[in-house]
């Protein structure tokens, strides 16, 4: 997520730090071709470097992402750095989950049930996650450094409140045809407002669902 | 029968660290997991009613182009197949694929059974192996449970014949560079013997279609009236697909490139090494060498685009002059294309087919050439249920149907109409 501060924005920002902080609701919606888009990531990071605006949001919070019908369940997870994340099986089968991306390499073999140690993710980035023995498994964990973070739910909607300030507003989807091309905009928020987006999809996307039918299911990666 | 225990025993050594675990628990204990008992069944139940205008196939010694075309109309139980995938621990697993066949020569028998050891990674590498009894990785359509399509009923030409006389014993590893984005690279190759009488089927019934795979101890019965053992009188009236006859191992070796849900293309390179003038109980190991490229692209709207290639070259028996007793080049190309409509799917498959020889039993007449056309609609209800509706043509010219009072240009037809059940 590219930084492009304007001197404009840079002393907006300063005049709003004198004033008292105080929330205000900022919503939106986002769709593809027509239809609500869940699943987004929207995530605002402060401009300025007010501590109170930057400041993580209370305790730690653990977290959970569960392996439910061969998939992972949330497709995408987001959370703030040093969360500890755990990972039950509510399948009746051995799950194997593995990811090699630079923020967080590690593996956890699941029998059923919840394993008493979480992952811990320290690192910002994203975090793609896979399961050795279902291959078409797929999830993501974006771990991102702002406390303002939200997604689009199933009918494309999402709502935050921040304190009044300038924000770089940013929307992220694992499925997004060109993601650096993503709206990635700086927003004074100091009323409540609605954005709507729109973020063309690859035609073809990897759900991460198992195939729909036990002919394909029955298949498990012999090559 | 010696060859024939032969065959299992080296099939069970394979799987005797998961057999001896059955046996004794503390052993199980030492070798893998002990909390480990995933057993994963799946199998095949496929029913049909073929309608057919064509020929006798090769079950019936006839050179038509389906494999029992001479029998015009019919209700047949066509497959029953068990797959049993077991996890011996987070590393290893085992699949075994137990199959009953109409016209099956062992009734119920093993068409795949190998080990494979997939450690888990966590760095772009990743490294993989199996062990056993295998169908090399050529077909881009036979990726359903007991290798079945989710195209088609009828294979097509190239994977017909991958079914019928590829099958290797030994072992395939390959190694896998993944990016973050999820693109993958792998490189495969694999060690193994009895492969040796691959290539006898192309060159003496020539190409076909059909679905059915060859186990473990299987044997084709030879075209008659052609005058094979008038050339070759050690050679018995069948071919067994699975010996070993020269004692050299064969190889094969490829290259894959994977985007997931968009598109796959594979390279396979497959020499079975086999020393042309070996001979063993009436088979003869036939060097077999050929190319095979595979396509798969992920088109909008749910369309998906498959195609096949395959050029290669089988040859036996002696060498004179520069030339071998049969010596006969085969290629096919194949282009599918089908889309998906929610539980139902839509595909049309055409294909090209051809062998030619240049060898000195003139008399061995082995050229041929045709194409064929397949249109399969299929409905698939509450995951398991599939209906299928299938029709295919091929038109094929082969010279040696003369020797059985034929025209050498035959067109045929089949309609299929067929209930799978997958559980």
């Amino acid at each position: 997520m590219a930084n492009c501060l304007s001197a404009v924005f840079l002393i907006l920002s300063g005049l709003i730090m004198a004033r008292p902080l105080y929330a205000v609701t900022l919503s939106g919606q986002v769709h593809s071709d027509g239809k609500p888009l869940p699943d987004v990531v929207v995530t605002l990071k402060p401009l300025s470097h007010d501590p109170r605006l930057s400041a993580t949001a209370g305790k730690p919070v653990s977290w959970r992402l569960d392996q439910k019908g061969k998939e992972f369940i949330p497709h995408i997870l987001v959370i703030p750095p040093g969360t500890a994340v755990y990972f039950p099986n509510s399948d009746d089968i051995q799950h194997h989950v593995y990811s090699f991306s630079k923020a967080k390499r590690f593996e956890i073999k699941l029998y059923k049930g919840t394993p008493a140690e979480p992952i811990v993710f320290d690192q910002p980035g994203l975090v793609a996650l896979g399961c050795n023995i279902h291959d078409w498994m797929l999830g993501y964990i974006l771990i991102t450094e702002t406390p303002y973070f939200t997604q689009t739910n199933a009918e494309g909607h999402w709502s935050i409140d921040v304190p009044a300030g300038d924000y770089q507003v940013s929307l992220w989807h694992p499925d997004a045809l060109a993601p650096d091309t993503l709206p990635n905009e700086i927003k004074q928020i100091q009323t409540a407002q609605t954005l709507r987006h729109s973020i063309d999809l690859k035609a073809w996307r990897a759900s991460g669902k198992p195939p729909d039918t036990l002919q394909m299911q029955g298949y498990i990666e012999r090559f | 029968m010696n060859s024939l225990i032969s065959k299992y025993v080296g099939v069970l050594r394979f799987f005797c660290p998961w057999v001896i675990g059955l046996v004794s628990s503390d052993s199980h204990a030492d070798l893998f997991d002990a909390d480990f008992s995933a057993f994963n069944l799946n199998g095949l139940l496929d029913l049909r009613y073929q309608y057919s205008d064509s020929q006798p196939g090769e079950i019936e010694n006839g050179l038509g182009k389906f494999r029992d075309g001479g029998n015009n109309s019919r209700f047949l139980a066509n497959e029953a197949a068990l797959v049993l995938q077991t996890r011996l621990d987070w590393d290893w697993s085992s699949t075994l694929t137990l199959k009953y066949a109409d016209h099956q020569h062992t009734p119920v028998d093993l068409s795949e059974a190998f080990l494979v050891y997939r450690p888990v990674s966590t760095s772009a590498w990743q490294f993989g192996t199996r062990l056993g009894m295998f169908i090399p990785p050529v077909s881009m359509e036979n990726i359903g449970t007991a290798w079945t399509s989710p195209y088609s009923l009828t294979s097509s030409a190239i994977n017909t014949w991958v079914g019928e006389e590829l099958k290797v014993f030994g072992a395939e590893a390959h190694i896998r560079f993944q990016t973050e984005g999820g693109d993958r690279l792998k490189w495969f190759a694999a060690g193994y013997a009895n492969n040796d009488t691959a290539g006898v089927l192309l060159a003496w019934r020539g190409w076909s279609l059909h679905d059915y795979e060859a186990t473990l101890n299987d044997q084709f019965v030879l075209p008659e009236s052609l005058g094979i053992q008038t050339h070759l009188p050690l050679q018995a009236s069948v071919t067994k697909p699975f010996v070993e006859v020269d004692g050299r191992p064969g190889y094969y070796s490829g290259v894959s490139i994977d985007r997931p849900e968009a598109y796959n293309f594979r390279v396979l390179y497959y020499d079975n090494l086999g020393n042309p003038t070996a001979l063993e109980n009436g088979q003869y190991s036939w060097r077999t060498q050929f190319w095979s490229l595979g396509l798969q692209v992920h088109l909008p709207w749910e369309w998906i685009f498959i195609s096949q290639g395959m050029s290669g070259q089988t040859r036996m028996g002696e060498r004179i002059q520069g030339l071998f007793a049969v010596d006969n080049g085969f290629w096919s190309a194949s282009f599918l294309i089908s889309k998906k409509m929610g539980n139902q799917r839509f595909s049309i498959r055409h294909e090209y087919f051809a062998t030619d020889e240049n060898d000195f039993l003139p008399l061995d007449q082995n050229e041929e050439r045709g194409h064929a056309l397949t249109i399969n609609y299929n409905l698939t209800l509450a995951q398991r249920h599939q209906i299928n509706f299938e029709f295919t043509h091929i038109d094929s010219d082969r010279q040696s149907r003369v020797n059985l009072d034929q025209q050498t240009r035959q067109e045929e037809n089949l309609w299929q109409i067929a209930y799978r059940l997958f559980f």
